[in-house]
């Protein structure tokens, strides 16, 4: 009996410690003076694969409390009445929402557009808006479904305004990917692609895409696809732009900016550090140079627990059924 | 410069700013206007105008659509204006509620509305026309094309029925910026989405469907 009961004790310490262990932060998790934020994709479809993950996305806020949220789009799949709004938004998030996060939209194609009057997604009434959480800090959400003239002249107007702040765009069709199903959207990335690079944004998050994807930068530009939060669809991504991919399992992502670093670190519904690393921001002088300087490369930061690279990791890295796309065209 | 020339130039400039953007040289549309060759021989229901002219031969389409466009903005805000408020709330049944009030005050100002008072005969052509350059010509037709049809609805899943509700489990097809560039512009909240090879005019605070076209994709 004590034998066992000894056991029982080895057991569930070791339980405890590698579940520990695998959530160790490699963001910085400073207690002041730096912006923790958080990002989903592609989340609301109300079963069990986003409970799951929302419960460890929540727990995570007890260790690292991030301040928002992004939402990549399709933040509700199928129908869009007041119970879907609970069972797809409120219930899985509540543990946050009740501690006063807040979650910043932007809309899917599965997303009525009159989501923007929802108070909860922050929107302001609008398919597009900005905002700014910290000094020298500046996000634009956009709606890529429907990237009308208005909307590319209200961005540009924005851009101009944003000055020399970190400049952080999230919406929902990837203009880089290396996804099979979807891949690039190559026409939005025309529209798009000369603003970011003459105004210098830094970065750019996606979804759509139902895996994780960390692009090589592109033209100096550092790209997220963040879209299994909810949904996932597995041996569907890596290839030519792929830095790193995860499409094992659903995942979340959690940021910290500390000056002129962004930390970011991946985490699956099992707990586990999928990809981490540090982007040093471009000193970009957006007036005279309208040419972008290299992107400093990404450095990994290992979890503790385990090594990881900065590279696909073939042990969560699935090749795609079909060749991705080249960096200009035919990417779908 | 003679008076009549300064006439020309000026009506030239101004029918010109109704002109949906230009095409560029690959085919597809882009934020900066370009001057467009008259074609040779005016189009179906186009104006004739002069051979050489710089003016838009779609000038006078393109302001009969507007136009009817307005007045449908005019009655939909009307209804909005009698509907229950759709504004910013934490209550996601005001929002929906709010919605379906305006759909269906929308429906009763327009009983009599049917397929083709908007998107007439003319007009038709004239889109068509319009949506050749970026789903037929250059490098990203192709893409523009897989884009309209990647995640869009299936167009046995949506009704083609003016003033029908745009069902909520069906996505809504992402258009292409080339494309939306290259046809005239919407007020906010009334777009353009496809379904299948179809073209739908769509109100998206209403989430009704005003009017539609079929076969609009080459």
């Amino acid at each position: 009996m004590r034998t066992h009961t000894r056991l029982a004790a080895v057991t569930l310490g070791l339980a405890l410690a590698v579940g520990v262990a695998a959530q160790d932060l490699t963001v910085p998790n400073k207690p002041t003076g730096t912006l923790k934020f958080a990002v989903i994709g592609d989340s609301g479809t109300g079963d069990s694969n986003q409970y799951r993950l929302a419960k460890v996305f929540t727990d995570m806020h007890q260790r690292f409390a991030y301040e928002f949220v992004l939402m990549m789009g399709d933040n509700m799949y199928g129908s869009e009445n007041a119970r879907d709004f609970q069972r797809k938004f409120e219930v899985p998030y509540k543990p946050v929402l009740d501690k006063g996060v807040k979650f910043y939209a932007s809309l899917g194609n599965h997303d009525s557009t009159n989501q923007r009057m929802y108070k909860l997604f922050n929107m302001n009434g609008e398919r597009f808006y900005t905002f700014k959480p910290k000094d020298g800090v500046r996000i634009f959400a956009l709606d890529s479904n429907y990237m009308d003239r208005t909307q590319l002249q209200w961005f540009e107007k924005e851009l101009v305004a944003s000055g020399s702040d970190w400049k952080i765009v999230f919406f929902h069709h990837p203009i880089y990917s290396s996804g099979g199903r979807h891949g690039s959207d190559t026409a939005l990335r025309d529209q798009l692609e000369p603003l970011f690079l003459k105004f210098g944004v830094d970065v750019v998050m996606t979804g759509h895409e139902h895996f994780y994807e960390r692009l090589k930068p592109q033209k100096g530009i550092h790209y997220f696809i963040s879209g299994g939060a909810g949904k996932l669809r597995r041996g569907d991504v890596g290839g030519e732009f792929t830095a790193k991919a995860f499409d094992q399992g659903h995942h979340f992502m959690i940021l910290e900016i500390d000056g002129d670093q962004m930390h970011f670190q991946v985490i699956s519904d099992q707990a586990k550090t999928v990809d981490s690393g540090v982007i040093t921001r471009r000193k970009v002088d957006t007036e005279a140079a309208p040419s972008q300087p290299a992107a400093p490369p990404v450095k990994p930061v290992p979890p503790k627990d385990k090594p990881s690279t900065s590279t696909a990791n073939p042990s969560t890295v699935t090749p795609a059924a079909r060749n991705p796309a080249p960096a200009k065209s035919s990417g779908r | 410069m003679t008076p009549s020339l300064y006439v020309y130039i000026v009506v030239g400039c101004v029918l010109a700013a109704e002109t949906p953007l230009a095409q560029r040289a690959d085919g597809r549309a882009g934020v900066t206007a370009t001057p467009v060759p008259a074609p040779s021989a005016p189009p179906a229901g186009a104006q004739q105008i002069p051979k050489g002219s710089n003016v838009n031969p779609d000038a006078g389409l393109v302001a009969e659509f507007k136009k009817k466009i307005e007045g449908y903005v005019k009655l939909r805000n009307e209804a909005e204006h009698a509907s229950p408020n759709l504004e910013q709330t934490l209550k996601p049944g005001e929002i929906v509620t709010a919605e379906k009030s305006i759909g269906h005050r929308v429906r009763q100002a327009r009983a009599t509305a049917k397929r083709g008072d908007i998107f007439t005969p003319a007009t038709q052509a004239m889109f068509r026309r319009m949506l050749r350059p970026p789903l037929t010509k250059g490098a990203g037709a192709a893409d523009n094309k897989a884009i309209i049809k990647d995640d869009a609805p299936d167009p046995k899943d949506v009704p083609f029925k003016v003033n029908s509700d745009y069902p909520k489990d069906a996505p809504l097809s992402t258009v292409p910026p080339d494309v939306l560039l290259s046809l005239p512009q919407l007020p906010e909240d009334v777009q353009y989405r496809f379904v299948g090879k179809h073209l739908i005019l769509y109100d998206a605070k209403a989430n009704l469907i005003i009017d539609f076209m079929l076969n609009a994709i080459p």
